[in-house]
């Protein structure tokens, strides 16, 4: 696919980089998702992203459309941000509400399971009223199913399926990570069966939310479950058990923050060329962000003893953004 | 060294020229005023942005040294942290790594000016830890003779520090050290207010700056009035570009984090470089100098009953003012283990439940970071410019 032409439809972009998986769409200007990705950030969100452009591409071959604008969310938006130009910049729990109220627009409240964070948002007539995110702690995320999956010796994808044959789901302390993970390795070696462990688990993911993230919060129906641990069927079945409501989870829920960030970007309307980046051109160079390389190097400011870490990017051999310093001291010029 | 010598023997040298010129001793001895002034340097911990009226107290008032601490560093928490415990409220460990720059900065005495809660009790335990470290210095712990009412804490106040104040002057200093904090509120109101539409960037933090720096010149009432009245000139002259219908956002939430910007990573900051009129009701004047905590209870008798302690009446009724003058949304900040804000709480999700306004809480504790705090506010500031934007549509 040639993207620097001028001739196609024009199609926005949105990637939304997170800690555990990284999610990429396109969208039509009708906002219709037109291709789409998700994969592992793996700790290397540069590298996650170039893959996700890479997919992007794979499965735009054939059609006729040309990027003219792109938007990034999560927590790498600003790295990601950077590296393709992106003209919308967005927080996580903006982008999932916009990308949720627009393909549900009854939606009441949001549910929302990542990979180290945990949000709910309440919705009145299509607009995001409340929200809030998990603090201090990591309790009951998608990292801590995985690495007790890793305990368990199943995959994390099946946990669901397995947690669903259990008739008598075991009790799991739920209140933290720390007091859930021996209370686990307690039921294990007592010898619980695997699937009521993992069922306890799911259960207690669902609990620990509604205590922590959901404390407080009126959640009213239609209740919209996403982000990545609600492709878990346990977790599912255990929000709908505790809440006695229906709970819906979207086949592309686990991709409602590049959903959102891309339909910012619709909004923002197409990005003017610039003189160089991947949209040079005036549309999105798939091969040309394959091509860049990207780096990230920290760099500790001395000149007070607050000792900022500034992050800097640079593209090739070019700083392109820099952020961290708390004053002007710290200020790095980048092109 | 010389020129040392010389401004501290001025008073005397003068007061020798005058009995040169042919006085009798009688007259002499009259005239001659005795020098009140300790050279004992007074540090006081940082808060907020009162530091000109703690000079003003070290200086005019107790009739010291006043001995300024530069910004908070990165530095300043970690030795509030090692030499705290874990599990005590923020505002501690903010003051303990105070207390040791400003001991390391050669401070001789240390002013906890405590507080209506735990706080109240901090200064003993903070003066038992500074002295386990080694240090030598006294503390003014204002917790210490207000039993027994103004008289007794002024005369803690002599005995620990300065035995020679002249008492009416000191008494008249102490109201223009009220009345500076007072205007510092005021100014801050309308800094607050305004700075987030300043056509011109930066003006009104430059005016601010500005009042900093001449209330910290200041040595008498009069001139903390000129001082004033030249911001708000100044002030009004801002060109604004404000929007007819602006998000407006109120900051309620516990004494100390609520307003302590290097506690609360410059909240206010931070809200009005999105474009926020920002309010906070809470600052000493509403707590202290126009407190009155029954009368103010009168307006929330339908949530509380009888005073939760030291600020959440004053919490719970800016939530409701601001409510019922439609704000767009209210931001609670509190530290890490403020148990009376954490009573709040559920008085405050009633007020908004009623009123319909979104709140934002916030805990801050040494390890809140930057990024995060961010995130929760851009999210909270796109929610309500959401919905402002779809409700005047």
């Amino acid at each position: 696919m040639s993207a620097a032409t001028t001739a196609g439809k024009e199609a926005y972009l949105g990637i939304d980089i997170g800690s555990i998986s990284t999610k990429g769409v396109v969208i039509d200007e009708g906002a219709h998702i037109i291709a789409r990705s998700y994969l592992w950030t793996e700790g290397d969100p540069a590298g996650a992203a170039k893959r996700v452009a890479a997919e992007l591409a794979g499965q735009l071959e054939d059609a006729d459309v040309r990027i003219v604008g792109a938007g990034t969310t999560g927590s790498a938006r600003r790295l990601v941000g950077a590296m393709i130009g992106a003209t919308v910049v967005k927080n996580e729990i903006t982008a999932h509400a916009v990308g949720t109220t627009y393909l549900h627009p009854e939606v009441r409240t949001i549910l929302e399971i990542g990979g180290q964070d945990s949000k709910i948002i309440c919705v009145e007539d299509g607009i995001a009223t409340d929200y809030a995110m998990n603090t201090l702690c990591a309790a009951g995320t998608g990292s801590f199913l995985s690495s007790q999956a890793a305990r368990l010796g199943v995959e994390v994808e099946e946990f669901g399926k397995i947690a669903l044959t259990s008739h008598k789901p075991a009790n799991i302390a739920a209140r933290c990570t720390v007091f859930a993970e021996s209370d686990l390795v307690h039921k294990i070696q007592v010898g619980y069966a695997r699937e009521d462990i993992i069922a306890g688990l799911c259960r207690a993911v669902a609990s620990n939310y509604l205590n922590n993230v959901g404390k407080g919060k009126r959640i009213c129906a239609p209740i919209v479950f996403q982000g990545g641990v609600s492709k878990n069927e346990g977790v599912v079945h255990s929000f709908e058990e505790l809440l006695g409501q229906e709970v819906l989870v979207d086949p592309d829920g686990h991709l409602m923050g590049a959903f959102g960030s891309a339909l910012l970007a619709l909004k923002a309307g197409p990005v003017e060329a610039g003189e160089d980046g991947p949209f040079a051109t005036g549309a999105f160079d798939f091969q040309a962000v394959q091509d860049f390389a990207f780096k990230t190097r920290e760099v500790e400011c001395a000149k007070c003893p607050n000792h900022c870490e500034i992050i800097c990017v640079y593209r090739d051999k070019d700083i392109i953004d820099s952020w961290g310093n708390r004053c002007e001291k710290g200020a790095i010029k980048h092109t | 060294m010389l020129k040392d010598f010389r401004i501290r023997t001025g008073a005397v040298i003068a007061d020798g020229a005058q009995a040169f010129r042919g006085t009798s001793d009688k007259e002499q001895k009259k005239r001659f005023k005795r020098d009140r002034h300790k050279t004992k340097k007074v540090a006081v911990f940082r808060y907020a942005y009162y530091a000109p009226a703690f000079k003003y107290f070290a200086e005019q008032v107790l009739d010291c040294d006043y001995l300024a601490l530069p910004q908070a560093t990165r530095r300043t928490m970690e030795l509030g942290i090692q030499h705290s415990a874990d599990d005590v409220c923020t505002p501690f460990k903010h003051m303990m790594g105070d207390w040791i720059e400003a001991l390391e900065g050669g401070a001789d005495v240390l002013v906890q000016v405590g507080g209506p809660c735990r706080l109240g009790f901090y200064g003993e335990m903070q003066e038992e830890i500074l002295r386990s470290l080694g240090y030598d210095f006294t503390m003014l712990n204002f917790s210490h003779g207000i039993e027994q009412g103004y008289v007794g804490w002024a005369k803690e106040v002599m005995k620990t520090v300065n035995p020679d104040i002249n008492v009416p002057h000191g008494v008249k200093q102490l109201l223009a050290c009220g009345s500076m904090m007072t205007k510092l509120d005021e100014a801050r109101d309308l800094y607050m207010a305004n700075a987030g539409f300043e056509t011109e960037r930066g003006s009104y933090r430059r005016a601010w700056e500005a009042l900093l720096d001449a209330f910290s010149l200041c040595q008498t009432p009069k001139e903390i009035d000129i001082a004033f009245g030249s911001f708000m000139d100044r002030a009004r002259s801002i060109k604004l570009d404000k929007p007819e219908h602006p998000i407006r956002i109120g900051i309620i939430g516990e004494m100390y984090t609520a307003i302590d910007m290097a506690s609360n990573l410059d909240l206010d900051e931070k809200l009005m470089a999105m474009g926020v009129e920002v309010h906070r009701m809470l600052n000493f004047t509403n707590r202290y100098t126009r407190y009155n905590e029954p009368n103010l209870r009168r307006s929330i008798s339908d949530y509380v009953a009888f005073d939760m302690g030291p600020t959440t009446t004053l919490t719970v009724a800016a939530a409701k003012r601001y409510a019922e003058e439609g704000f767009d949304g209210l931001v609670h900040a509190k530290c890490a283990g403020c148990t009376p804000e954490i009573d709040a709480i559920p008085v405050i999700r009633r007020v908004a439940e009623d009123y319909k306004i979104p709140v934002l809480y916030l805990t801050y504790d040494t390890e809140t970071s930057d990024t995060g705090l961010m995130t929760r506010l851009e999210a909270f500031y796109d929610m309500l410019a959401m919905k402002k934007e779809a409700s005047l549509r």
